[in-house]
């Protein structure tokens, strides 16, 4: 394996980016990716927060204590894994993170990895998910993710501008991925809105140390307040408003998350309020 | 004098019948309370080796030439061996030698769960001896799997005969009680996870094999190994001088060992085996799930009239059937018990003894019952338990029992339940709950140990012992130094090396201390009336101090030697205690905080009170984890472990400790060996579970029934509390 460190994006051929490695040092490990070419991507991506623009390359141990940042970011950066991990782990990495699905970390051959089931919809599915679950039950991990979709960030990648929302997609039966970034394709800046009021909310199964059971944003930006979901749908999931939680399509084993999803929404809205 | 004796040695509460020798034990026991070095805070003597990265754990040992081998292990949960080609392995770089099925104990055909070790490669590298096991060509005949424990009992796969219990009459009781109640409680599959893996390291030397082993026993790893290779046991060295923890774990050799040793032997090298986090989580043992279908009479005085229950242990597909009626038995006086206690063979990991195995979680269903019927009675649950105080066990005489005392301490704790109560608002309710806790820990014989003392006037205790991180370095040190009347750092402890000092005790079912100690102390007695007849001889008052008579010693040595005696005869020695728990529960989230735990326990006497409070430490927060957030999980189709690393398989971290308070009574059992010593390690994992579980009722009216208390469990409960208050009943808050 050989390790590239460009000095630009334009200098960017393939590979397999790389920034704290918190992410693709463990699925390298298990087998989950193979990479040829690890790309140190720390050179590229920018680092640090300005005018509402924050650098892809900022890691969550400097967000957490960023007081010019909305403070549903905040929260959920201060929640998210463990202090050694965020020491390490980029904002950019972070919104690109594998679901946390057992049967994917263990390599079954399921709908992500290609396959023509989802082994958790017939197995052991508690941690997953209660929408869109119908292809693939997965839930999808990033608590940065569901704050940013509250927030209604966007993203300026080396090829293109988006709304966070547009970096997910479900997975179908044609493509599988869960992102819409191309190859080679680098994450480089988060542009926040001005937001009046903001609050991350999640539901661990221990105090610290742990994806979201679920996980609540909501921000009140203008007019209007945005809700998203961390844990809960294969991908980052944004609802209207409280009543959409009744269009949940649990499972047997995830019926569970709905009043704990319902009583986080109603205590997020209330904050935000 | 030695003599031999016929007597029942318990293990984890198995009991066999066996012949001894045994040696006298003369020493009286000191006055009860803190003495001079004994009773009082020792700080670890191995401290700063541990922080500072110098202690040298197996995982530690690099040997010159060393191999590293891998397991390859069965990808189905019930297959067998049809074809095995070892050859595509070997052809492969860094490659020294491949062993299958049937050339190292433990290597076998028939796989009987997705794990099990069948064949092993030992390479120049892990890396390679693991792509090397990848590359083993197996062809499976896939064959039934069975993972409900139910169903298997009803189809008679079992691992061995139910147990079944019973005293006076069970069906009466019940028929003549005016209250009964009842409930089916189940308790999770959970692992070890030792820091440090299994592992050990095997190098042949002529025709001595050196076993260096992360391991409970290192006396029994000796006496299995010589056993399995057809050895004389003074052949096998087992050498642990430092080890990451086992839980009850690591009491036997296993496949990692016998596979290391045959792959030394074929290549000449030291081998190294050691299992990964993943192999932890697969095949390396757990404490296994239980269902308990429970049921309790009283009169309305709170008299128990009568206990029943019938228990499924899913003991996996090979293991021991554990003591989970054993706390229904013993807990309480009651004269009509009928127990059986089923053992499920399935196609899942084999159990291993974990910190008191079968009490752990028996304590769980029983004490919840125990509970239900206080609400019932309307009697306040400490009164109910102590009004059910058991004078002996089933009509044998206690060594010394003092739980009344227990409940004693912790009425204070108990009276805080008004207090905490009152903190509760809208979303946060708070409560108070406890349990008592039954156990073994008398420890037995044989066990010894020397004291060698020169002419600097330092004491060395050598005894081939493992501290499995107990602490217990520093407690035989403090026994040491109180025997002989020296200052604690000027005791050494050599220990961990079956070549370098006599047969010690397994360091499980809570035995280290009440098995070791009295020898410890009797080798240091010897060394001491040697010292003292010195003294005499030149004259010297007998008050001297030791330094200064062992100074006229120049090269001649003190040399003192000890043995452990008998445990009394027809008497049972039991560890007693009582948690009282303070928890939070949001009840709108689910969400549970432990916010403060008072364990007390009667362990007899405390030898050094800072390393028996981290005991207890370790043992209510390994017991939160069992309670609120762990379970190892089986896919319900392929029977493949699903939680296989440290982000599936949750453990508490620090931040989920809560205020832990540890009080002991600290009263020497006047029968038992000449320190009067009874073992801490398992104690303070039975109670927690059901103490947080009663809580949880106390705050909420919500009754928990499963282990682990996850938010899908406490949000069930919670919501059938609200059915039950809506249909009239009132919950019991």
């Amino acid at each position: 394996m050989e390790l590239l460190r460009p000095s630009s994006v334009e200098e960017l051929d393939g590979g397999v980016p790389v920034h704290g490695g918190t992410e693709v040092v463990p699925l390298l490990r298990e087998g989950l990716l193979a990479a040829e070419t690890l790309v140190d991507v720390r050179g590229l991506v920018p680092r640090g927060t300005r005018d509402g623009v924050i650098g892809a390359g900022t890691t969550l141990a400097e967000l957490e204590v960023d007081p010019s940042i909305p403070s549903a970011l905040r929260e959920a950066c201060r929640l998210a894994a463990s202090p050694q991990l965020r020491n390490m782990g980029s904002l950019g990495g972070n919104l690109l993170q594998a679901t946390r699905c057992w049967y994917w970390r263990l390599g079954y051959p399921c709908r992500l990895h290609g396959g023509d089931r989802c082994h958790a919809r017939d197995g052991e599915h508690r941690e997953h998910a209660i929408f869109a679950n119908g292809f693939c039950a997965s839930a999808h991990p990033s608590d940065v993710a569901a704050a940013l979709v509250a927030l209604g960030a966007r993203l300026r990648t080396n090829r293109r501008e988006l709304a966070i929302e547009e970096l997910y997609r479900l997975p179908d039966e044609d493509d599988r991925r869960t992102t819409t970034l191309e190859d080679g394709e680098l994450i480089l800046e988060v542009e926040l809105p001005s937001v009046q009021a903001s609050v991350y909310l999640k539901a661990m199964d221990r105090r610290r140390w742990s994806f979201p059971q679920v996980g609540v944003a909501a921000a009140r930006v203008g007019s209007e307040t945005r809700i998203a979901l961390a844990g809960v749908a294969p991908i980052p999931w944004r609802i209207e408003s409280a009543e959409d939680l009744d269009k949940v399509t649990p499972l047997p084993r995830t019926e569970w998350k709905v009043p704990l999803a319902q009583a986080l929404v109603r205590r997020a809205l209330a904050a935000v309020d | 004098m030695a003599r031999l004796i016929r007597t029942e040695k318990e293990v984890e509460g198995r009991f066999e019948e066996v012949w001894i020798v045994v040696e006298e034990d003369p020493l009286e026991q000191w006055p009860e309370g803190p003495l001079s070095v004994v009773g009082r805070d020792a700080p670890r003597q191995d401290g700063s080796l541990r922080v500072r990265g110098e202690a040298r754990y197996t995982a530690d040992i690099k040997l010159p030439g060393m191999l590293h081998a891998a397991v390859l292990r069965s990808p189905h949960a019930h297959a067998r061996v049809q074809r095995i080609d070892l050859a595509p392995a070997l052809a492969l770089p860094g490659v020294r030698a491949a062993i299958g099925p049937g050339e190292a104990n433990g290597l076998e055909e028939e796989a009987g769960w997705a794990g099990a070790p069948v064949a092993a490669v030992a390479a120049d590298t892990f890396a390679q001896a693991r792509a090397a096991v990848e590359a083993v060509d197996v062809e499976w005949e896939e064959l039934e799997v069975v993972l409900d424990p139910e169903d298997a009992v009803r189809r008679g796969l079992v691992t061995g005969e139910a147990r079944r219990s019973e005293r006076g009459d069970v069906d009466r009781a019940f028929a003549e009680a005016d209250v009964i109640v009842e409930g089916t409680y189940r308790t999770q599959t959970v692992l070890h996870n030792s820091l440090e893996t299994h592992q050990a390291i095997c190098e042949w030397q002529g025709d001595t094999l050196h076993v260096y082993i992360s391991t409970q026993y290192i006396w029994g790893i000796r006496q299995e190994v010589a056993e399995t290779l057809g050895m004389p046991e003074d052949k096998v060295r087992v050498v642990c001088e430092f080890m990451g923890g086992g839980f009850g774990a690591k009491n036997s050799p296993d496949e990692y060992t016998f596979a290391a040793a045959e792959l030394a032997r074929r290549t000449g090298r030291p081998v190294r085996c050691a299992l990964t986090r993943h192999e932890e989580h697969t095949s390396a043992g757990n404490r296994n799930s239980t269902i308990q279908r429970l049921r309790a009479a009283a009169r309305s005085d709170g008299t128990i009239l009568a206990l029943e229950g019938e228990f499924f242990n899913s003991v996996g597909w090979s293991g021991w059937s554990s003591p989970t009626e054993g706390p229904m038995r013993a807990l309480y006086a009651c004269d009509n018990v009928r127990t059986v206690t089923h053992a499920a063979k399935l196609n899942a990991p084999p159990m291993k003894a974990f910190r008191a195995p079968g009490f752990a979680e028996g304590t769980f269903g029983l004490e919840c019952l125990i509970e239900d019927l206080a609400a019932r009675l309307e009697i306040d649950p400490l009164e109910l338990r102590r009004s059910n105080y058991a004078e002996s066990n089933e009509g044998t005489p206690y060594s010394s029992k003092n739980l009344e005392e227990c409940y004693r301490l912790a009425e204070p704790h108990w009276e805080r339940r008004h207090e905490v109560r009152a903190r509760s608002d809208a979303v946060w309710k708070r409560g108070v709950g406890m349990a008592s806790q039954i156990w073994y820990g008398g420890g037995g014989p044989p066990s010894y140990a020397w004291v060698r003392l020169g002419s600097d006037g330092r004491a060395t205790v050598i005894t081939a012992m493992q501290d499995i991180g107990t602490g217990t370095r520093t407690a035989m040190a403090q026994i040491a130094a109180e025997e002989l009347r020296v200052p604690l750092e000027k005791v050494d402890v050599v220990l961990g090396d079956s070549a370098r000092g006599p047969y010690a005790s397994i360091s499980a079912g809570s035995s280290t201390t009440p098995s070791m100690g009295p020898a410890v102390r009797a080798a240091a007695a010897d060394a001491r009336e040697q010292i003292e007849d010195i003294a005499e001889q030149r004259g010297l008052p007998k008050n001297t101090p030791v330094e200064e008579v062992v100074g006229l010693l120049e090269e001649a040595q003190i040399l003192g030697k000890g043995a452990r005696g008998p445990n009394p005869t027809g008497m049972s020695v039991l560890t007693f205690g009582v948690h009282v728990v303070e928890v939070a529960v949001d009840v709108e989230t689910g969400e549970v905080r432990v916010e403060r735990v008072a364990a007390i326990h009667d362990v007899g006497r405390i030898i050094n009170p800072l390393g028996a409070s981290s005991q207890v430490e370790g043992g209510v927060i390994q017991g939160i984890g069992h309670t609120l957030s762990e379970e190892r999980l089986l896919d319900p189709e392929t029977g493949r472990v699903l939680t296989t690393s440290l982000d599936a398989y949750r453990m508490p971290t620090i931040a989920d400790v809560p205020e832990i308070v540890c009080e002991f009574v600290d009263k020497p059992d006047e029968h038992l060996t000449n320190l009067g010593s009874k073992g801490l390690g398992e104690p303070p994992i039975v109670p927690i579970a059901a103490a947080i579980a009663n809580a949880i009722r106390d705050a909420t009216g919500a009754e928990v029934h499963e282990l682990p208390i996850s938010r899908e469990e406490m949000l069930r409960a919670l919501e059938a509390a609200k059915e039950k208050e809506r249909r009239g009943a009132p919950a019991a808050v």
